[in-house]
C-alpha cells in the first residue's frame, strides 16, 4: 500500500505539468488519472455542508437548552449548561462532517452536491481511520484562523492540514465523459465513393495518420470553406510524408478527396 | 486495432462496468454476492488494460479518458482497507489499544515530561511570589477547605459532569490536532495544565491543605492527566513526523503515523467519561479524604495494568514457530 502511494508520487513529478491530476499507478500496472478538485469546488461544497451543518447544531444548542431549562436548579448548574452547550455544538458540527464521510465512503452531502469524493493518495477507499484523522484534525483546519483554507491555497493538490495528516485527497468523482459521447462519430466521406487507385508511399504512414484523419473526417459543423482550407493544410503534410514523386498523380487531385482517400486505404490496411 | 474496431469490440464489457459501479451503494460494493464481487474484479481488471492499450493507441481520444474516469470510479470500490465494524470494538480496547500505548512510550512520556515542567515552573512561581498567590489560585478554594465545605457535592450533578467531560475531550482532541501545527498548540496546552495544576498546588501546600487537595482532584485526576499526557503524546507523534519524517516523505511519514494516533487518541478520550464521572460524583463528595484517595489509587492500578500489561503475547506464543508466520504487533 505505501509503495503503491510512493510510486504515485513518483508519477506526479513526472507530471508536474499537469497540477490538477494525480496519477496512481494500480496492481495491475496501470497508471489511474485522478482529477484533483480545486479551491472552489471545495469551497462551495464546504458551504452546502455549512447549510446542513449550521441548522443541525443549533438544533443541538436548543435542545441542550431545553433540557438545561428542565432540569438546571442552581445557578452553577445554569453556567455548566451553558459551556456545556457550547462543546456540544462543537461536537454536533464536526461530528458532522465524520458521520457523513464515514456512512458514504466519503461523501458529504456538499460534496456529492459538487461531485466530489475523499479518496487515499494511493487510489484506495478512504477507511475509517483515515476519516477520522482528516475530520479530528479538521479542528485546527477550520478553527485556528482557517489555517485549512491557507494551506489548501498554496497546497499544489488542494490538500488541508487534514488530508496531509490522513494521506487523503478530495476527487472529481462525476463521469465527465459518456461511452457515447467517447465513440466519434463516423467519418463522412464527400468527395469520393470507394478507396480509388492505391497510392503509392503509404507504408510510409500508419494507424496513428489513420486516426488522426479520422478525427478529422467525423468532424461535424466545418463550414466547407474551412474544411477545404484545413484539407489542403494536411494533404501537403501527407504528400511529404509519403514523399510521392514531382509527378505524381496524386499530387493533382483536390485535398479533399485526397484525404478521403488515404483514409480509406490507410483503413483497409490496419484494419 | 482501428479505435472503431477497438471500442465495438470491447465496449460491452465497459457498459457492464458502468452498471456494476451504478449499484454500489455508499461508496461499497458489500451488498453483492461474492461472485459479483469476483466478476467486478474481472470486469475492472480487464477495463483497466483496455485504459493502457487506448493510451498507448489512442492517447488523445475522447475514450481514453472515458476508460480513465471510469476505471478512476471503480478502482476506490474495489480497493479499500480494513472495513470498521462494530464488533471491532471489544477487540480494540482489549489489546490494540493497549499495544499502541505500548508503542509510542517515547512520545507519551515526553508529553509527560512537558506537563511536569510545567508543573514544577507554577509550583517555583507560587513559592517566589507569593504576592501573585491570590491571582493565580482563588481565595474561596481556600475558605471552602478551612471549613472543610468541599465535602458538599456538586449542584445539577449531570450538567456539571457533562460539561467536565466535553471540555476534557476537546483539550484531548486539540491536543492531537495540534501535532499538525508543528505541536506547538500541543506542548502549550501541556505546559498549561501543568503550571496550573503545580501553581495550586503549591498554594494549596503553603496553606497546608495539601490532604484535602489531593483527595479532590486525584480520584478523577490520574485518569484525566493520564488521557491527557496521552492526547499530548499524541500530538507530539504527529510532529515529530512532519519535523524528522527519517528515509520517507514528509506526508508519508505522517500517514503512517497518524492512524495509529487517532484511534490511541480517541480510544484515550472515551477514557474521561469515566473520568467526569469521578469528578462528578466522587471528588467533591462527602466520602472520607482516606476513601477518595483510595479511589484514586484503585483508579490508577487498574489503568496501568491494562495499559501496561493487556495484549501482551506470552513469550512461548512469541518464540518462533514454523506452522505460523511472526506475529506483528498492531
Amino acid at each position: 500500500m505505501h509503495g503503491a502511494s510512493r510510486r504515485a508520487c513518483d508519477d506526479e513529478s513526472v507530471n508536474s505539468s499537469q497540477l490538477d491530476t494525480i496519477s496512481v499507478k494500480t496492481s495491475d500496472n496501470v497508471t489511474l488519472g485522478y482529477s484533483v478538485a480545486g479551491l472552489g469546488s471545495r469551497l462551495v461544497a464546504q458551504i452546502l455542508d455549512n447549510l446542513v451543518a449550521l441548522p443541525l447544531t443549533l438544533i443541538a444548542i436548543l435542545l441542550y437548552g431545553a433540557l438545561a431549562g428542565v432540569f438546571v436548579t442552581s445557578e452553577q448548574g445554569a453556567g455548566f449548561a451553558g459551556a456545556g452547550a457550547g462543546f456540544f455544538a462543537g461536537f454536533v458540527y464536526f461530528g458532522y462532517f465524520f458521520v457523513a464521510e464515514a456512512v458514504t465512503g466519503g461523501k458529504t452531502p456538499g460534496k456529492s452536491a459538487m461531485g466530489l469524493r475523499v479518496i487515499r493518495i494511493d487510489g484506495s477507499a478512504a477507511d475509517f481511520g483515515a476519516l477520522a484523522v482528516r475530520n479530528v484534525i479538521r479542528i485546527v483546519d477550520v478553527a485556528v484562523l482557517l489555517v485549512g483554507v491557507v494551506v489548501m491555497f498554496f497546497q499544489p493538490q488542494t490538500r488541508r492540514l487534514g488530508d496531509l495528516g490522513a494521506g487523503t485527497i478530495v476527487v472529481r468523482d462525476r463521469a465527465m465523459v459518456t461511452l457515447a459521447a467517447a465513440v466519434a462519430p463516423p467519418p463522412v466521406m464527400l468527395r469520393t465513393p470507394d478507396a480509388g487507385p492505391p497510392i503509392d508511399g503509404l507504408e510510409r504512414i500508419g494507424s496513428h495518420e489513420r486516426d488522426a484523419l479520422r478525427v478529422f473526417l467525423s468532424r461535424a459543423g466545418l463550414t466547407p470553406k474551412l474544411r477545404a482550407e484545413l484539407a489542403a493544410e494536411i494533404a501537403q503534410r501527407l504528400l511529404d510524408r509519403l514523399q510521392l514523386p514531382q509527378g505524381a498523380p496524386e499530387r493533382l487531385w483536390p485535398p479533399e478527396l485526397f484525404i478521403e482517400r488515404v483514409y480509406l486505404q490507410l483503413d483497409q490496411r490496419y484494419p | 486495432m482501428s479505435l472503431d474496431a477497438f471500442i465495438a469490440e470491447r465496449q460491452a464489457r465497459w457498459s457492464a462496468l458502468e452498471a456494476a459501479i451504478k449499484t454500489a451503494k455508499r461508496g461499497r460494493l458489500r451488498t453483492q454476492s461474492a461472485s459479483d464481487i469476483e466478476r467486478f474484479g474481472t470486469l475492472l481488471r480487464q477495463t483497466s488494460s483496455d485504459l493502457a492499450i487506448a493510451r498507448r493507441d489512442h492517447p488523445d481520444a475522447p475514450i481514453t479518458e472515458y476508460l480513465n474516469a471510469l476505471c478512476a470510479r471503480a478502482h476506490p470500490l474495489l480497493y479499500r482497507g480494513r472495513p470498521w465494524r462494530v464488533g471491532a470494538v471489544g477487540p480494540f480496547f482489549a489489546t490494540a489499544l493497549p499495544r499502541s500505548f505500548r508503542a509510542a512510550w517515547p512520545y507519551i512520556l515526553s508529553s509527560l515530561v512537558l506537563m511536569l515542567i510545567g508543573f514544577v515552573a507554577g509550583w517555583v512561581a507560587a513559592y517566589v511570589r507569593p504576592d501573585l498567590r491570590a491571582s493565580l489560585v482563588p481565595p474561596s478554594l481556600f475558605d471552602e477547605m478551612a471549613r472543610g465545605q468541599i465535602g458538599t457535592g456538586v449542584q445539577d450533578a449531570p450538567f456539571a459532569a457533562a460539561f467536565i467531560i466535553q471540555n476534557n475531550i476537546r483539550v484531548a482532541l486539540i491536543c492531537f490536532a495540534g501535532g499538525m501545527l508543528l505541536g506547538i498548540p500541543t506542548v502549550l496546552v501541556l505546559l498549561a495544565n501543568g503550571w496550573m495544576l503545580g501553581t495550586v498546588a503549591a498554594a494549596v501546600h503553603l496553606g497546608g491543605y495539601d490532604y484535602q487537595f489531593w483527595s479532590l482532584i486525584l480520584p478523577h485526576g490520574i485518569l484525566e492527566l493520564s488521557v491527557i499526557v496521552i492526547s499530548g503524546g499524541t500530538g507530539l507523534m504527529l510532529a515529530a513526523a512532519i519535523l524528522r519524517p527519517g528515509q520517507l516523505r514528509r506526508g508519508e511519514a505522517l500517514a503512517r503515523v497518524a492512524v495509529r494516533a487517532v484511534l490511541l487518541v480517541l480510544g484515550a478520550a472515551s477514557l474521561l467519561i469515566i473520568a467526569g464521572t469521578l469528578e462528578t460524583f466522587v471528588s467533591p463528595s462527602s466520602l472520607p479524604d482516606g476513601v477518595k484517595l483510595a479511589t484514586g489509587g484503585l483508579v490508577g492500578v487498574l489503568l496501568y495494568s491494562w495499559l501496561l500489561l493487556a495484549g501482551r503475547t506470552s513469550r512461548r506464543r512469541r518464540s518462533f514457530r514454523f506452522d505460523r508466520p511472526a506475529e506483528t504487533p498492531a
